[in-house]
């Protein structure tokens, strides 16, 4: 028996969406993006506290292995 | 916790001659020309005079703490000096390439509604790129196909710096992991 052949959908459109965006977000002042890195570094705070806290641990579980 | 405060007190720094030439390098000067990506520190490319040399050789950054300490930034970690909560990395010119993408650095002119307005040095684009390629972890050739993706580097200038600092082998080879033609 024949395997069904797979279809799957045209996402250019959605690529094309994406990389239009990239370019609006590229024709931004650099005061603008500079805005933009603060709010991306705010967002990903709480994950970057929960890695430094992890490898903190982690360096403290050695330490007390050694 | 604002980068462009950071910024202001990296031209401080400069004002008070703990640093002299000094230009914005890494994610935060790429973003002049591509569209931002997340970075975790802010890297500034200084000529080596304004280093102290320790008589082992190694270059130290008191005169840059201690004009920071001055200001009220004293901390340091791992990843830099805090200037507003962005971790600050001195880096001082440690190639030819680097010297010369310094010497080039453009000045820009950080207009921010309401706030007076506040230069920056930032590196050219082909130098970005020549040291994103010399460097060769993945994040900067991610880097190198923004800036061709964007058409945000000057081809022809580009492949005068690769040339002059024996980049060419770099650059094929990430053309070839990137699967592009070379460009150059």
């Amino acid at each position: 028996m024949e395997k069904p052949q797979s279809r799957y959908p045209d996402i250019s459109d959605i690529l094309a969406l994406k990389a239009s965006g990239r370019r609006q977000l590229a024709a931004l002042s650099f005061a603008e993006k500079l805005s933009i890195l603060d709010a991306l570094k705010e967002r990903v705070k709480p994950i970057v506290q929960a890695r430094n806290a992890r490898r903190q641990r982690q360096a403290q579980r050695l330490s007390a292995r050694a | 916790m604002s980068l462009r405060k950071t910024i202001e007190v990296v031209n401080k720094l400069a004002e008070r001659g703990a640093i002299q030439r000094y230009a914005i390098a890494g994610a935060v000067a790429a973003l002049n020309y591509i569209e931002p990506t997340l970075t975790e520190d802010l890297d500034i490319l200084v000529s080596i005079a304004h280093f102290e040399k320790h008589q082992s050789g190694l270059l130290l950054l008191t005169p840059i703490a201690k004009a920071l300490a001055d200001l009220g930034y004293s901390e340091r970690t791992d990843v830099g000096f805090m200037i507003d909560e962005w971790p600050v990395q001195f880096l001082p010119v440690a190639s030819a390439l680097e010297e010369e993408a310094l010497e080039g650095a453009i000045e820009l002119d950080i207009d921010i509604t309401g706030d007076p307005p506040l230069k920056a040095r930032v590196l050219g684009a082909e130098y970005i790129v020549a040291i994103a390629v010399k460097l060769g972890r993945l994040k900067d050739l991610a880097r190198v196909q923004a800036f061709l993706d964007a058409r945000a580097v000057d081809l022809v200038a580009l492949k005068s710096v690769v040339e002059r600092h024996d980049l060419m082998t770099k650059w094929l080879s990430f053309c070839a992991k990137a699967g592009i033609e070379n460009p150059l």
